[in-house]
């Protein structure tokens, strides 16, 4: 009997810097390289629906234009800086659990979750708001865009919200880093959506 | 995330580049809204989406530590970034004209 045992063998060791190898080009990305799949993954997705925003309101630009002059720029520039401190926030508390403040940094994260919670609450004001204009996703290809875009959005800021909280729970090194990843893509998805769709009027 | 950096070295960089964050996006707001409906309209919106450039890209480098990968995926990354919006000044220019 001279087998290995599998759970201590070093090719099933996960975490070890020998699995990164496997990996190819990703290990040169700081963090899970499963993660980094992802927000490549999202950017491409997102690229897309902005490319076909754009071209789309060539077709049609006064229904664009007109659109746009509805939308509220200050609760999109309010949901902006919202978003960039809740990121802010994300990236202290990977900091700290790495300095091994295991407290602070589930401080730090549920300051950057709750300021998740009060992105959706504007976001649903604006919607809301939208609704009493009698404004919904059939009025015309810019409203259909704009609730398609900014909802698949909304939808990741709740999925981040849940990722955030599982991470804090299992508060690994290793967990914060791929959980604030996350949170760093919604971010960085709002940042180009929110220009182009509420500033290029 | 530190990358030989001292706590508060990393503290610092990571307050300066939400300050950064916070900034561009007063630029941006401050462009738009006060010059967006004027003649300057098209300047307005290179200073959005330049910013939008700046924000995603710090965004990139500080949070998401881009900074430490090879000068390839960085590139990939920024690239994109300049082709979407590029893209997109494109399609507002073609569709103003």
């Amino acid at each position: 009997m001279n087998q290995t045992d599998p759970l201590t063998s070093e090719e099933s060791l996960p975490a070890s810097a020998d699995s990164d190898q496997g990996w190819g080009a990703l290990s040169d990305l700081p963090g899970n390289p499963i993660m980094w799949v992802l927000i490549i993954s999202e950017l491409l997705v997102f690229g897309a629906f902005f490319i076909a925003f754009g071209v789309a309101r060539i077709l049609d630009v006064e229904t664009f234009r007109a659109g746009q002059a509805l939308l509220d720029v200050r609760m999109g520039g309010a949901n902006t800086l919202v978003l960039v401190t809740s990121g802010w926030l994300a990236a202290k508390a990977v900091q700290m659990v790495g300095l091994g403040r295991g407290r602070a940094s589930r401080f730090y994260l549920a300051g950057a979750g709750g300021l998740g919670l009060v992105f959706l609450v504007i976001k649903g004001l604006e919607y809301a708001s939208k609704a009493a204009q009698g404004i919904d996703i059939e009025t015309n290809t810019f409203f259909t865009l704009f609730y398609l875009m900014t909802g698949f959005h909304a939808m990741h800021v709740i999925m981040g919200i849940i990722v955030l909280a599982i991470v804090g729970w299992k508060n690994s090194p290793e967990n914060l880093e791929t959980g604030a990843a996350f949170w760093h893509m919604v971010d960085l998805i709002w940042l180009i959506l929110f220009p182009i769709v509420y500033l290029l009027q | 995330m530190t990358h030989g950096e001292t706590p508060s070295q990393v503290s610092r960089r990571l307050f300066r580049a939400w300050m950064l964050l916070v900034c561009l996006t007063m630029v941006s707001l401050v462009a738009v809204l006060g010059f967006g409906h004027s003649e300057a309209g098209l300047v307005a919106v290179v200073v959005a989406l330049a910013a939008s450039f700046l924000k995603a890209r710090a965004v990139l480098d500080h949070f998401l530590d881009l900074r430490q990968a090879g000068s390839g995926w960085r590139g990939f990354f920024y690239g994109s970034l300049v082709f979407i919006l590029g893209v997109l000044l494109v399609t507002y220019v073609v569709a103003g004209r």
